[in-house]
């Protein structure tokens, strides 16, 4: 009873926001193909069974603790004694994973191909880590050239939280990006995935921040340690998070489906 | 209260309307001085210094008896000396368990039995020789309890005096007293005496006691001076005062290897001491008559915090020994001493005396004049050690006492008591008469009661003494024991009193001033809820929703900032908060600009200033660093400039110049776009001549530039003058022109913001020229951000029309604002703390001193960026994007609200800061920390209170 009840809530919700005359101007029919149906989103995206989903949640979860792992046993690295370069090696692993796992997830997969998707989230990559960058230091981030390393290397993971997956998916379509981060409105498991991690890894990220200033002398709240600390568990939120929206959509379709 | 009035008016249907708008703002500012007022009377315990200082003839004015004329004629003064020297170690955060055997306590600690010399010697000379607890009165902190200890006074947090700033005491004190009697004082270690006493030694040893880490600086350089000078005689008093064990504490905790290796070492000093002095104690030797005080100035918790009123940080202790023997036992033990016998089967007496004594005692040791405003009372054990060598004429058998010799000093005791408390009793009469806050009428009139007490008794008794003059016989004991009994309750309940005026802290009134503060924010929201219904917003859940997100977040933003003042760290860290919270409010506009695709620029430019005021802020804290104990701050962390460079110099020399040249275009821009309020062209054709003379002023003090010869004449104040001048004169022709003027304008917001523009520039070149040569940029940084506030307001705006809107949408730019706010306060250079004022831009312009010019001067220069311009700027929020044409009532009603808001949004802070200081007033940082922030957010809120008010008059149409 409630389940039929929530069902038809959520999908007067989505009827009500893809119909609405302003974001049906906004998108662009190339990218949208579930604007015409609703039940056309699996077919547009070939990997969006739960299973595979849950796959694809698990290998960009577990690049984190393996690129960890990696540093700290190939290269005896750890995050408070030398943070610039774990942070290296760790934003290498993660942003091959990432950028691997997304451009499977790519807009249009028959019109780009593997590779260009591929270039387009090492494009990502540079340009997110130089938005990163520039908003910490707005938000207070050290500006000191001895600081600089580590900056730039805390940016450039945060861009594999935030701006790869989205670069690899819709390339360079504005109307997506705008309608992800700017607006918040993720529509379908693709974009579930895209968002919501990214978002987790800010809020995770700005949360990171508040122990910075007490007068506890602990290595870790060095910059950018602790940031680095609170986005990576933002992250790991965000892809649950995620992942529960996505099962959840799916069961909603299957449902409907039926 | 203004409070019915409030409810009349607001019955009246007249909400919002500008009577009901200056009432509210009256209400208001009543409940929060009502609040504060007394919330400030529990917490802030303030003492007035008085400049008296005891003479040597004084005590001819006293109903006892002077000394007898002394043969050597040195040094007898009140009272006959019974020491000749003294050496004082003092031993900072000394625990009284570190002391005393572990025999007295329950269980027996790692730390405790390390001092055995101070055992063996106790056990040793139980007469010349005694262990006291010495029981210290908060603030336990070092410089306080320094003062405590030479002034015999009580030191408060705020000790109302004429040394505003510098820490030297300007009190009597004992070392005054000292060197005013021919002693000379040898002084070594903790640079604090220095600061204290900058010009009363006559050979000084000071180490810095700043670096807590460093635990051996201070005691090597003590022990290097020490015993070279125990040998030497130009001396009276040394004073040697180690840091190692406070410091152990401080970083190691009190259970700790460093702490034990400390006790071990000082107890070989002790040791070592001791027996110098010993091996020169025989008849005529250097140390003759000389008294070793091995004391504590406060003790430490077990962490070795220190500061507050736990047990653990007030008890310390006292070793007294003397050398002179044979001395007299102790006459008056055995009433408040308890004796043990310690782990080798030693004997060790104890007992207790109050810090507050120390400084009477010792002068009556010494034979000084007791300090003017010590309130102790001569210890009668601790006076007895050294007491036995005032009747060593008589004494003629060493060891065992006949009663005469008791009876014969406790006649001595008697007078000396006599004199202690007449000179008390003068004190609290000096003290009531000059004060302005002084004591309660009744407990004056009880101390007086007890005195006259005592005084009628000592009138019969002295005249039993008077006849022992003549008649070699000694007044019968008990009536010498009742007279002992009533100047001890005297000076007792003298003590009582000083302590529960000036050491206690009044729970009760200080959470009634809470709990009127928590209602006078629920007052505001309530107005402001009230405002909204007036409005006509019946549906105001809906709305809500709508505007949801912006108000929570709002929301949130104040609460985390106001409980960051509930941590030490964060209240260091406040500037860089407020500018991590305003780019935190920043980035998500950027987010909302972009989401509709409106005011990207000035988002952006928003964003772009945040980091500027960071850094600004930033450099402010290097300058706190310097002398701040508790702030560590990375200097690398801002930019690495070369002060030094040319270049650097010219860039500091044009770039402020430049800025006050683009503020005056702006204001001349925005004033030429306003069309047109004839007073308005006035006051900002003054403020613009201002700005041309401002240059002038910086260029004769400036070496870059040399001023053409003819302009050689304005050097030194009168540019500045002029300045104030002018800004006084647009003040008043405002004021002038709001009475006289009734205002016609059809368009109230254009006429609002010429109010604005015209009131700010008004303000502007005063707080400039007060601001130095950072002024015009955070002029212009200020003007920036606030431009860029106004225009971002349209993110809030939507299609429907501006009376249904409810408050909910200004809550977010008002918080900005009043972050901006912060923001300016930290970047113009200033912190919460006394240090933080700066006393240079009191004396810009003028360069004798005069305490009403300026402090109110230095109060411009203060909050002038952070309240003064924000508060009367506010309007331009309402203004800008107010759409044409609307209601009249509508618009002044929302000037109210936004108004209420901020009032709101800068009380909740100060709420969250007497919570805090109620919660920590025990905490080791009190008052070094908390307490300078509650005193600045109250005088902040206070003033901000009387900004708004002043507006509501102002912008009253």
């Amino acid at each position: 009873m409630s389940q039929v009840g929530g069902q038809t809530e959520t999908s007067r919700l989505e009827f009500g926001s893809s119909s609405s005359p302003s974001s049906s101007i906004l998108l662009q029919p190339m990218n949208h193909p579930r604007k015409k149906a609703p039940e056309s989103t699996d077919a547009a995206v070939p990997f969006a069974s739960s299973l595979k989903l849950l796959l694809l949640h698990l290998i960009c979860a577990l690049g984190l603790p393996s690129a960890f792992w990696v540093a700290f046993n190939s290269y005896s690295l750890s995050l408070i004694q030398n943070s610039a370069q774990t942070l290296l090696v760790v934003w290498a692993i993660e942003a091959s994973v990432v950028i691997l796992v997304y451009s499977l997830l790519r807009r249009n997969p028959d019109q780009c191909s593997n590779v260009k998707a591929i270039v387009r989230g090492l494009l990502g990559l540079l340009a997110g880590a130089l938005v990163n960058a520039l908003g910490a230091i707005v938000l207070g981030a050290p500006v000191g050239i001895q600081h600089f390393t580590k900056t730039i290397h805390w940016s450039l993971l945060m861009s594999v939280f935030t701006f790869v997956p989205a670069a690899s998916v819709f390339g360079s379509s504005w109307t997506d990006w705008h309608r992800i981060f700017a607006q918040t409105k993720p529509i379908g498991s693709t974009d579930f995935m895209i968002c919501f991690p990214a978002h987790g890894a800010v809020i995770g990220a700005w949360f990171g921040a508040w122990p910075m200033p007490l007068d506890w002398e602990r290595p870790w709240q060095e910059w950018p340690i602790c940031v680095t600390y609170g986005a990576i568990f933002g992250y790991l939120l965000g892809l649950v998070v995620s992942f529960g929206f996505v099962v959840y959509n799916n069961q909603r379709k299957h449902a409907k489906g039926e | 209260m203004g409070m019915p009035a409030k409810w009349a008016s607001g019955r009246n249907g007249d909400l919002g309307g500008w009577k009901w708008a200056i009432a509210v703002s009256l209400g208001i500012m009543l409940l929060h001085s009502l609040s504060i007022l007394l919330f400030t009377r529990g917490f802030l315990l303030t003492r007035s210094e008085l400049s008296q200082y005891s003479q040597c003839n004084d005590v001819a004015d006293s109903p006892c008896f002077p000394p007898p004329p002394d043969q050597n004629a040195n040094g007898s003064c009140w009272t006959k000396p019974a020491v000749d020297r003294l050496v004082i170690i003092v031993l900072d955060a000394l625990r009284f368990d570190f002391v005393a055997p572990s025999a007295f306590f329950a269980e027996k600690k790692p730390w405790m039995d390390k001092l055995q010399a101070i055992h063996k010697f106790a056990s040793q000379n139980q007469s010349t020789a005694g262990i006291f607890k010495a029981i210290a009165d908060p603030p336990t902190t070092s410089l306080q309890r320094l003062k405590g200890l030479t002034t015999g006074g009580l030191p408060t947090f705020i000790d109302v005096g004429n040394s505003f700033g510098a820490p030297a005491i300007v009190e009597d004190n004992l070392i005054h007293q000292l060197v005013q009697n021919g002693k000379r004082v040898v002084m070594m270690g903790d640079d604090t005496w220095l600061q204290l006493f900058p010009h009363h030694f006559v050979r000084s040893y000071p180490f810095p006691s700043f670096n807590v880490k460093d635990l051996d600086t201070v005691d090597n350089g003590c022990i290097m001076n020490l015993f070279p000078t125990l040998y030497e005689e130009d001396w009276d008093v040394l004073i040697a005062h180690f840091l190692g064990v406070d410091h152990a504490g401080h970083i190691f905790g009190v259970d700790s290897t460093p702490m034990i290796q400390k006790l071990e070492q000082y107890n070989e000093i002790i040791e070592k001491v001791v027996s110098v002095l010993e091996s020169q104690s025989g008849p005529g030797g250097l140390h003759e008559n000389t008294m070793l005080l091995v004391m504590g100035d406060h003790g430490q918790t077990i962490n070795g915090d220190h500061g507050g009123g736990a047990a653990e940080e007030v008890e310390t202790a006292i070793f007294a020994l003397s050398l002179k023997k044979p001395p007299l036992p102790p006459p008056a033990a055995a009433d408040s001493s308890s004796c043990k016998l310690d782990m080798h089967g030693r004997r060790i007496c104890i007992n207790s005396i109050p810090q507050l004594d120390f400084a009477a005692t010792v002068s009556a040791l010494l034979g000084l004049p007791f300090p003017f405003g010590s309130i102790g009372r001569v210890n009668s054990q601790l006076f007895s050690l050294a007491g036995g060598t005032l009747n060593q004429e008589k004494s003629t058998t060493g060891d065992d006492s006949s009663p005469l010799e008791v009876e014969n000093w406790m006649q001595y005791y008697v007078n000396v008591l006599c004199i202690n408390s007449w000179q008390v009793k003068k004190y609290i009469d000096v003290y009531s008469s000059l004060s302005l806050i002084g004591f309660s009428e009744k407990d004056l009139l009880h101390v007086s009661k007890l005195y006259a007490e005592a005084q009628e008794l000592w009138s019969s008794t002295s005249k039993n003494f008077s006849l022992d003059k003549s008649h070699k016989a000694f007044a019968p004991l008990p009536v010498v024991k009742q007279q002992l009994d009533a100047y001890s309750k005297f000076l007792g309940s003298v003590a009582a009193l000083a302590r529960s005026n000036w050491t206690e802290f009044n729970l009760k009134l200080m959470g009634l001033g809470f709990f009127i503060m928590l209602s006078s924010l629920y007052l505001h929201l309530f107005l402001i809820r009230r405002l909204d219904k007036q409005c006509g917003l019946q549906s105001c859940l809906s709305r809500y929703s709508r505007e949801f997100f912006g108000v929570t977040f709002a929301c949130i933003l104040v609460l985390i900032r106001a409980c960051s003042f509930l941590s030490n760290s964060f209240i260091l860290e406040e500037g860089r908060v407020a500018s991590f919270l305003l780019a935190t409010i920043a980035i998500y506009q950027l987010r909302c600009a972009i989401a509709k695709k409106i005011m990207l620029l000035e988002a952006l430019g928003l964003c772009l200033l945040v980091p500027m005021l960071r850094i600004s802020i930033e450099l402010g804290q290097l300058k706190q660093a310097v002398n701040s104990l508790f702030l560590k701050v990375d200097p690398s962390r801002t930019l690495g400039i070369d002060n030094d460079s040319q270049l650097w110099m010219y860039v500091a020399e044009v770039l402020p110049i430049s800025a006050l040249i683009m503020v005056a275009c702006l204001l001349y821009k925005s004033t030429a776009s306003c069309s047109s309020q004839g007073i308005l062209k006035y006051v900002v054709a003054v403020t613009l001549c201002n700005y041309m003379l401002i240059p002038l002023h910086w260029a004769s003090d400036s070496s870059l530039f040399s001023l053409p010869p003819f302009l050689e004449g304005i050097k030194g104040n009168i540019i500045p003058r002029v300045t104030y001048a002018a800004g006084l004169l647009q003040l008043s022709l405002l004021a002038i022109s709001q009475l006289v003027v009734r205002e016609r304008a059809q368009n109230l917001e254009e006429c609002t913001v010429a109010k604005v523009l015209a009131l700010l520039s008004a303000w502007s070149s005063t707080i400039i020229i007060l601001s130095g040569k950072q002024g015009p940029l955070v002029a212009l940084a200020s003007s920036i951000g606030g431009w860029c506030l106004t225009r971002l307001m349209a993110l809030e705006q939507d299609t429907r029309s501006e009376s249904s809107r409810s408050s909910l949408s200004y809550v977010l730019p008002v918080t900005q604002w009043s972050l901006l706010a912060v923001c300016m306060f930290f970047s113009t250079g200033h912190w919460c703390a006394f240090d933080g004022l700066r006393y240079a831009a009191a004396f810009i312009g003028f360069d004798e001193f005069n305490l009403f010019r300026q402090a109110i001067l230095l109060a411009i220069d203060t909050f002038g960026f952070s309240h003064i311009l924000p508060i009367f700027g506010l309007p331009l929020l309402v203004a800008f994007c107010y759409p044409q044409r609307q209601n009249k009532q509508v618009f002044s009603m929302r000037l109210c609200q936004v108004y209420l808001i901020y009032g709101f949004i800068t009380a909740v802070p100060v709420t969250f800061t007497m919570l805090c200081v109620t919660i920590h007033r025990r905490h080791l940082m009190v008052w070094g920390l908390f307490a300078p922030k509650f005193v600045f957010d109250i005088v902040g809120l206070l003033l901000g209170d009387l900004l708004i008010f002043l507006s509501a008059l102002y912008y009253n149409a």
